[in-house]
């Protein structure tokens, strides 16, 4: 499993950043931003708007200057000394003022428009998947990590906001800012615009350069990373064995030489990242002073004038910040498609099959007879599980099932409650084939109890009270009592009150539990299906979850997954299971006396 | 409750500062570099400006480019200063982040089972690597967006006095009133960004329990409750999300809008500097550039401030675990081990003198006033229900935990006066869940003793009725995946019990580690330990009557209480608890124990 994982990260880390279909996933964006698009589109205009402002600008900065210069001068030469005012050189400073203000406002337009427009794309995109996630199947959550999932709903979204947020208008920006300033300078000095040019050009390549090896160092990073996680989770699981042996000093050593991976690979890719920049700012200084050198030459030639040449600078200036950025921005762009895509392919999974149109009613009440005839299923079409699967549990009666790990218990689980549908053969409630039946009615017949003892962050009442919403406290309290919880609820500080949280510090794995029977408890269901949870439970409550199981089962039928054998010496049938198939079935006794696989498996556990 | 914070607060700069100690000439190195940067990039408007102050004053060619070089070697310095200093601070930041994983790994192992646990596993994980990966992160993100700030304030002030004192002033105002503005952006801004993290906390949380529990939510048939709990915290997250960006915009547009104001003011009042003759017109631009470049270390400036207090409470959670006192401490000064001169069976080698233990946290005592030896060539066999304290007691004898009173003796010696290493090099433990290492086989079994030669390690194997290791291909060499996952667990547990008796002990504890074993193996593997730990004193934790029986000694625990002592037939005589554990495991399964 793990290994799985990890070779699936390595191939992600390769393929992540590049999109498979770049237009098609950029249109399906535009259309999910539906009534959105109009900031779009303004926010695009406006960022036009504002490069032919700034542009504007610098043009004219050239004018303010030459006309300050020679009013200057014209001072000079008279002996007097000059102030600005309106008639000469003022007014002109302030037009400019007045450009640049113009060239702000429609910056704010498009920065203002955008603000939202992201985030309302993505809330619209999660909305479909919160829908998404109740109607697809089972084997999805089961074949992928809730890491996964979570992170297509979360960390891709946010790349692609934050890529429509400021990336695509900085492209924009960027790319109208240098095709202008060429222009300009191309205008205003072709020979000093060639020079420049050579610089960009040259830059260009750099960056591109020192992307791919900042890639390269990330993905040594990540790596480095991952090997210090392996060891960490795995020196925390076994303190216990590293210290009784004194393994302390090799453990530390090992965890240090990881971290140190860790330390000269995010270096370097920080380094990296951080050193792009300034490089490419080098680059374009080295331009600057070429630039400088050259102009400052023309203008004691007399060949340019001083507006002219502090113009021609801010062209240099303008059109060198977004060289540096287009090509990260291109980077960027391609790394939300990529995420984009991913949450794409999440919105378009299989979906489970629709209940039927005209479905068929259980008689009422149910009386809780669960038949399986000549069942076919396997996770995957070409690994049959199980061949042929016949069972049957009368009313009230006490189902156990046993079996290694893998056996096929759970699968069992999963196709009673239809998690998973049969291949072949059929399941019976009562008489009537669960297919023709909405899910939610069949499922409304079963409490379940499973191992790992799923909570909602709320508090324990509402917890209790899950499938019944309902239910008065004094319910809520009676199925507590019921589960043998009520008495730790009480010594909690807010009692039935508690919010329990993530972490869920305080309240243990087997208080959690015996929560979820009396969750079970309190829908009061016709059948019962109780994984036994003993694994991550001290002793102490395992006996009281034992007895809490005990006590739900009564006149029920019930399925139970047994993992310690005394717990179902008293079953009505006991279903043996391996490789998917149940090998054997009976009473305790019966197998017992038969001296096969569940005696041997009983003598292993009582000697 | 805010002293406990200030205390927190000053526990976390102390840890910072700790950290940070032994890189000191990389840190002054880093700030020495950043310096020549920023001079060196303030120089280059300089120089450019004289540069156009020679081409419309003098027009010498000579010192045109001597402009021009000094830019040059300005851009040089500045660049190259920039570089190295990126170069330096992302190594310092790196190993602090190192020095923080490592330390908190380190304290973890000097924290006794119950600090770890109060921790719990998944928060030291989170501590001890994204908490330590924040904190490298955000030093280097400060080092880079916020220190240039005042070093460029000062530097542009600097230069521009040199240029004309009347526009000098004028930049320091306008420094002030921007470094105001700036402080109040970020006042503002930093308690909804806080919030932010929240949101998106809840967002993980909330998905995480749909993705996780669909298998309950579809049984409760609950499909469109949680799909309306998820939409509620999306929209939530939206909506403040939006404010966030909106805040953004508006201290991005009030920057612009800044720069074009103070744009004008400079040109406005530089002409009129140019004009009275204090200055020459080209000084204007270089005065321009240093408005612009501390507007924009400004604005950035912000933009990581704002993550600050994110990267503190990171640095507050690991150094809580960084500052918090072992509840099992070595001593002062330790005593050593007596070593056994010529051991002899029944020679005593643990004694357990009235010793009690008590959870901090809990009103009763889990063991009560255990009394008793354990003994060279005797099996000590605890027994009792589930829940009685027996796991308690080999984590006693391994000092997991304290006595909270009486004493607990280790071949004569208080376990509290020798190091926890020293009273367990002299103790072979299996423990409940046999736990393996990510390895080979062999490389795990040499945990129990380095220098074990293939030989013995093979003879550990048989002695632990490992044979299947003889099946497999790859013998000593298998690779073992992490916690011996690709082994099953009966398997598991003899590859622990051989890595236990690889090593040469005087106390061999097997804490339940029989039960996974069936009847037939667990039998012979008995009559292998009796062969070879003839000389040793064993003590074995059960539940199953059939693995005590024939132990020299049997200590039977009822809430954490010695209810009977002696052998199988002295209790089955004596020990009403012991009969009941008896009676209860012959019951339903009375073939099981025939024929022994």
């Amino acid at each position: 499993m793990k290994d799985d994982k990890n070779v699936r990260d390595e191939k992600d880390q390769l393929d992540e950043e590049r999109p498979h279909d770049a237009m098609g996933t950029a249109r399906r964006l535009w259309q999910a931003a539906g009534r959105q698009r109009w900031r779009l589109v303004v926010a695009a205009v406006s960022a036009i708007v504002y490069v032919a402002a700034s542009l504007g600008a610098a043009v004219y900065s050239a004018h303010v200057v030459d006309v300050l210069w020679e009013h200057i001068q014209q001072s000079f030469a008279v002996g007097e000394a000059y102030v600005v005012g309106l008639e000469n050189g003022g007014r002109e400073v302030l037009i400019y003022l007045g450009i640049w203000t113009c060239a702000w406002a429609f910056y704010s337009v498009q920065s203002l428009v955008m603000s939202s427009f992201a985030e309302r794309l993505n809330l619209a995109l999660r909305k479909e998947i919160s829908a998404k996630l109740g109607r697809l199947p089972l084997s999805y959550f089961d074949a992928h990590q809730p890491g996964d999932t979570i992170s297509r709903a979360t960390n891709d979204l946010d790349k692609v906001s934050e890529v429509l947020q400021r990336g695509l208008l900085q492209l924009i920006i960027a790319f109208t800012t240098l095709v202008g300033a060429i222009v300009l300078m191309l205008v205003s000095n072709p020979l000093l615009a060639l020079v420049f040019c050579g610089f960009a050009a040259l830059s260009v390549a750099v960056t591109k350069f020192a992307a791919s090896r900042t890639l390269e160092a990330a993905a040594a990073r990540q790596e480095a990373l991952g090997h210090l996680t392996e060891s960490v989770e795995e020196a925390y699981s076994g303190r216990t064995v590293i210290k009784a042996f004194g393994l302390e000093d090799a453990s530390l050593e090992a965890v240090e030489s990881r971290a140190d991976k860790v330390a000269t690979t995010s270096a370097r890719a920080d380094f990296l990242t951080n050193a792009i920049s300034p490089v490419i700012r080098f680059l374009m200084r080295l331009s600057q002073v070429a630039i400088g050198l050259a102009a400052g030459a023309l203008v004691a030639g007399g060949q340019m004038s001083v507006g002219a040449f502090l113009a021609f600078f801010q062209y240099v200036t303008q059109a060198s910040e977004p060289l540096t950025q287009l090509s990260l921005t291109v980077n960027m762009l391609q790394g939300a498609l990529a995420a984009a895509e991913r949450v794409f392919a999440l919105l378009d999974a299989p979906e489970v099959s629709p209940d039927p149109e005209v479905p068929a009613k259980l008689p009422q009440p149910v009386r809780g007879r669960v038949a399986f005839g000549h069942v076919r299923f396997g996770y995957s079409p070409e690994a049959l599980l199980m061949r042929d699967v016949s069972l049957v549990a009368e009313p009230g009666e006490k189902v156990a099932i046993v079996g290694a790990t893998g056996a096929g218990k759970t699968t069992l689980i999963n196709l009673l409650m239809r998690f998973y549908e049969v291949d072949g053969g059929r399941i019976t409630l009562d008489g009537v084939d669960t297919r023709q039946l909405r899910r939610r009615d069949l499922r409304r017949e079963f409490g379940m109890v499973l191992q790992d003892a799923w909570l909602f962050e709320g508090t324990i009442a509402e917890n209790i009270a899950y499938g019944r919403p309902g239910a008065t406290r004094e319910e809520v309290e009676a199925a507590a009592r019921a589960a043998h919880v009520d008495f730790f609820v009480r010594t909690l500080p807010h009692g039935y009150d508690t919010l329990l949280t993530d972490g869920g510090e305080n309240v243990s794995q087997g208080q959690r539990q015996l929560l979820t029977i009396a969750r079970a408890m309190l829908t009061d269901p016709a059948m019962l299906i109780l994984d036994e949870a003993t694994s991550s439970v001290d002793t102490r409550t395992e006996q009281a979850i034992v007895r809490a199981m005990e006590a739900i089962m009564e006149n029920r039928t019930s399925f139970v997954i047994a993992h310690r054998l005394s717990t179902i010496v008293d079953a009505d049938l006991i279903l043996v299971m391996d490789h998917g198939n149940i090998i054997e079935q009976g009473t305790h006794e019966s197998l017992l006396a038969k001296g096969g696989a569940y005696a041997t498996l009983y003598r292993s556990q009582f000697a | 409750m805010a002293a406990q914070r200030d205390y927190s607060r000053r526990a976390s700069w102390r840890v910072l500062t700790q950290l940070v100690r032994p890189h000191w000439r990389l840190a002054v190195a880093a700030c020495a570099l950043l310096l020549a940067d920023i001079v060196g990039m303030l120089l280059i408007p300089t120089q450019l400006s004289a540069l156009v102050n020679v081409a419309v004053g003098t027009r010498n060619t000579t010192e045109l480019t001597s402009h021009g070089v000094a830019m040059l070697v300005a851009a040089v310095v500045g660049s190259g200063g920039c570089v190295a200093s990126y170069y330096v601070a992302s190594r310092l930041a790196a190993y602090v982040g190192r020095d923080l994983r490592v330390a908190v790994y380190k304290k973890s192992l000097a924290l006794s089972g119950a600090d770890f646990n109060s921790f719990g596993m998944g928060s030291m994980i989170t501590r001890t690597l994204s908490d330590a990966n924040v904190v490298q992160q955000t030093l280097l993100m400060t080092f880079m967006m916020v220190f240039p700030v005042p070093v460029t304030c000062v530097v542009s002030i600097v230069l521009a006095y040199g240029i004309d004192p009347v526009m000098g002033r004028m930049l320091l105002v306008i420094t002030i009133a921007m470094l105001a503005i700036s402080g109040v952006a970020v006042a503002k801004s930093t308690p909804i960004f806080m919030a932010m993290q929240g949101f998106v906390d809840r967002m993980n949380s909330r998905l995480r329990e749909v993705v996780t529990g669909t298998r309950v939510i579809r049984a409760f048939g609950k499909e469109e409750r949680e799909r309306g709990r998820l939409d509620e915290t999306f929209e939530d997250y939206a909506t403040n999300a939006i404010r966030v960006n909106m805040l953004f915009s508006i201290v991005d547009c009030s920057t612009f809008f800044l720069m074009n104001v103070v744009e004008v003011l400079v040109m406005w009042m530089g002409a009129d500097r140019v004009g009275a003759g204090a200055m020459q017109i080209g000084s204007i631009s270089a005065l321009l550039e240093y408005a612009m470049l501390i507007l924009f270390f400004m604005m950035m400036a912000q933009f990581a401030i704002i993550q600050v207090p994110r990267a503190l409470s990171c640095l507050t959670r690991t150094a809580a675990v960084l500052e918090a006192v072992p509840s099992v401490a070595d001593p002062e000064s330790p005593k050593c081990l007596a070593a056994p001169a010529g051991p002899r069976p029944g020679d005593e080698v643990a004694r357990f003198s009235h010793a009690s233990f008590r959870f901090a946290d809990a009103d009763e005592d889990t063991l009560h006033d255990l009394d008793f030896s354990v003994r060279r060539g005797e099996v000590t066999a605890i027994m009792g229900n589930t829940g009685s304290g027996k796991s308690t007691v080999a984590k006693m004898l391994l000092r997991f935990h304290d006595v909270t009173a009486g004493s607990l003796l280790m071949l004569g010696t208080d376990v509290r006066e020798v190091t926890q290493q020293e009273l367990r090099s002299r103790i072979a433990y299996v423990p409940q869940q046999a736990w393996l290492f990510s390895g080979t086989i062999a490389e795990n079994l040499r945990e129990g003793d380095a220098s074990t030669t293939d030989e013995d390690l093979w003879h550990a194997l048989d002695v632990a009725q490992a044979s299947f290791v003889h099946e497999l291909p790859d013998g000593l060499s298998t690779r073992v995946a992490q916690g011996g996952a690709n082994f099953s667990g009966g398997q598991r547990q003899r590859l622990a019990i051989a890595r236990a008796l690889v090593r040469h002990a005087d106390l061999y504890v097997f804490d339940d580690s029989f039960s996974a074993l069936d009847y037939k193996t667990d039998a012979a593997l008995r009559h292998a330990l009796e062969g070879e730990l003839a000389n040793e004193a064993v003590v074995i934790i059960a539940q199953r009557v059939s693995t005590v029986r024939h132990a020299a000694q049997i200590v039977v625990l009822d809430d954490g209480r010695v209810v009977g002592r002696g052998t199988h037939d002295q209790l089955m005589e004596t020990c009403p608890a012991y009969r009941d554990i008896v009676e209860s495991q012959t019951r339903g399964g009375a073939t099981a124990d025939e024929g022994r």
